[in-house]
């Protein structure tokens, strides 16, 4: 089996006058890749692109070397496909079972003992194996997204594309998850989008931080970590020039960016860190008009 | 050691798994017991085997695997008398696979098969909505016989027709249906869940139809299927362009005005239920249809309106 890749050139997408992408140029192979950007960046409309779920309105797309504007090709590519959207409803009286043996269905399971079977592995990667009879609307918020999450992973796709997986998850299932995904991130595209910087620090080997619809950053978690080096430290009062400052639990301030001084005490720093600072710290993208997500 | 023991087709059911829980069960109390019985399960395992090596497969994945667990699954039972795993397996089965509603099991009565009755089942729409239209029509079927003929009929001509098309954005508007997004990037057709769904919604309004005849005097109760069937595909086509159940409310809006406006002028609904009229709804359909195919494609992606 060939190595799975996607492809975007010089792709954007519009919605009337509101441009949500502009230019995004990527090549994804198997493996995690982070998605990080602020609310409106275009990290939504990105993921519906991969997942065919929204044409483009310019560039060209290819997943898994098909094309998705050709009706044969974009069934080919959602064949090997999960997708997690960003917000998703369930079947009014559905259990955990029923919901993911449904989109089952949709997934061309059409043998009731394999796609049961395959419904219990998956719902068991999430850890709801014992909640499988439990119906959707009597669960936690983090519980649903983990059944959401389950439905994407049926049938071990070559391409999962996940908008915010880890929302309202608590920290032991998200390891879980994490664990998850890194192995299926061996042979498949996975790409998420998180606010969850710790999440991206953790899993993925590459991140992109979109923002208003352009890619601003493409490259190695660590490089990108890296930009911040010498550039976080802590001191006993707020730096009125650093680009962001607040106070820890230690009861010293951590100041990222802006003017160093002497004496103060430099800290090794997050992804988070590095990323706000490239948020903070580049000029603005040359994307003139109102974008959405 | 007990007198009797298990047949040859029993024993083959019981060990390719194509008994039924209860038949199963019952097996395997008697193996327990019966030692030349579970010598048989050996022999039956052995055939079983050769039967599913030798098959011809098709190589799907699903096929594949399937096959694959089936052997996996005689070995097991070669190492093991009684296949606890199976038994499991179907314990679980029956506890966490969903009986199907009521409403699946009317259409799979209906002739429906069993993935397509639960594809259609699942609407939202048919949980609640289909009934309240369903109830509605009757409701006002039996308003019209007591008020009148022609006022009664002006009442039921009203409503009966924008029910099947609210009904049908329904099943598939976004607002009522919230899997939407994972359901339209599986391979499944978006175009044949549509239509499954909307000719779920006509067939199940006929009974309706049928029962409000016992109220309604003449052809009035028949009348509204031609109108009705018209505005379902304005709705279909419509929602090329815009979300279903705006365009439902906007074709019905409009329906109730005209309605009215006529009823306030002309006496009489018999302009409505002649055969001119009639042939208009007809060709509204076709031309709404035709548009709705000729737009399919957008079907498959998520629409602006999204």
């Amino acid at each position: 089996m060939a190595t799975a890749s996607i492809s975007l050139r010089d792709v954007g997408r519009t919605f009337g006058a509101t441009r949500a992408l502009a230019g995004v140029d990527l090549d994804l192979k198997p493996g995690v890749t982070g998605l990080l950007g602020p609310n409106g960046a275009g990290k939504t409309t990105l993921l519906r692109l991969l997942a065919t779920a929204l044409p483009p309105s310019q560039g060209q797309l290819s997943v898994l070397g098909l094309d998705p504007e050709v009706p044969a090709e974009r069934t080919g590519i959602r064949r090997q496909l999960g997708y997690l959207p960003q917000e998703i409803g369930f079947p009014r009286g559905f259990t955990a079972f029923a919901f993911v043996d449904y989109i089952a269905l949709l997934k061309e399971w059409t043998q009731p003992a394999a796609r049961h079977a395959e419904v219990r592995r998956v719902l068991d990667l999430v850890g709801l194996s014992d909640l499988g009879t439990k119906r959707i609307r009597a669960m936690s918020g983090g519980q649903r997204r983990r059944v959401a999450l389950a439905q994407a992973l049926l049938g071990s796709p070559r391409v999962l594309i996940l908008d915010e997986p880890t929302t309202g998850v608590d920290p032991e299932q998200r390891v879980t998850l994490r664990t998850v995904l890194a192995e299926i991130a061996r042979t498949s595209i996975v790409v998420l989008s998180t606010h969850q910087t710790e999440d991206v620090a953790a899993l993925c080997e590459r991140v992109i931080v979109l923002d208003r619809g352009r890619v601003r950053y493409d490259g190695p978690v660590t490089e990108l970590t890296g930009q911040a080096a010498g550039r976080v430290w802590l001191a006993d009062e707020p730096d009125p020039a650093a680009k962001v400052s607040w106070r820890t639990g230690t009861g010293r301030y951590r100041n990222v960016g802006g003017r160093v001084r002497d004496g103060v005490e430099h800290v090794e720093p997050s992804l988070e860190d590095a990323y706000l600072l490239l948020r903070g710290g580049s000029p603005e993208p040359e994307t003139t008009q109102e974008v959405a997500s | 050691m007990t007198a009797w023991h298990l047949d040859d087709d029993a024993l083959r059911r019981y060990v390719e798994r194509t008994d039924s829980l209860a038949e199963g069960a019952s097996a395997e109390q008697h193996l327990m017991a019966c030692e030349p019985c579970r010598a048989r399960v050996n022999t039956t395992v052995t055939a079983a085997a050769s039967r599913v090596e030798h098959s011809t497969v098709e190589h799907s994945t699903v096929e594949h695997s399937t096959v694959e667990r089936s052997v996996t699954e005689l070995s097991m039972t070669e190492r093991s008398v009684i296949d606890f795993a199976a038994v499991w397996e179907r314990t679980r089965d029956a506890i966490e696979v969903p009986r199907p509603s009521v409403f699946e099991r009317l259409l799979r009565g209906a002739g429906l098969p069993a993935q397509e009755a639960r594809l259609v089942a699942v609407a939202s729409a048919f949980r609640g909505v289909w009934l309240t239209g369903v109830v509605a029509v009757l409701a006002f079927a039996a308003l019209a016989a007591a008020v009148g003929h022609a006022r009664g009929m002006w009442l039921f001509l009203s409503v009966a027709p924008v029910v099947p098309c609210l009904v049908v954005a329904s099943s598939y508007d976004p607002w009522m249906d919230p899997a939407l997004e994972p359901e339209l990037v599986t391979p499944y057709p978006m175009l044949r869940l549509i239509l499954l769904r909307t000719i779920a919604v006509l067939a199940l309004a006929l009974p309706a139809v049928l029962v409000s005849g016992l109220f309604i005097p003449g052809e009035t109760a028949f009348a509204w299927l031609l109108p009705a069937v018209g505005f379902v595909a304005v709705v279909l086509a419509a929602s090329t362009w815009f979300s279903p159940l705006r365009s439902a409310v906007v074709v019905s809006s409009g329906w109730l005005a005209v309605i009215w406006l006529l009823a306030f002028r002309i006496s009489s609904p018999d302009a409505v239920l002649q055969a001119p009229a009639q042939a208009a709804f007809l060709a509204l359909a076709a031309a709404s249809f035709s548009v709705f195919l000729v737009r399919r494609r957008r079907l498959h992606q998520l629409r602006p309106w999204r």
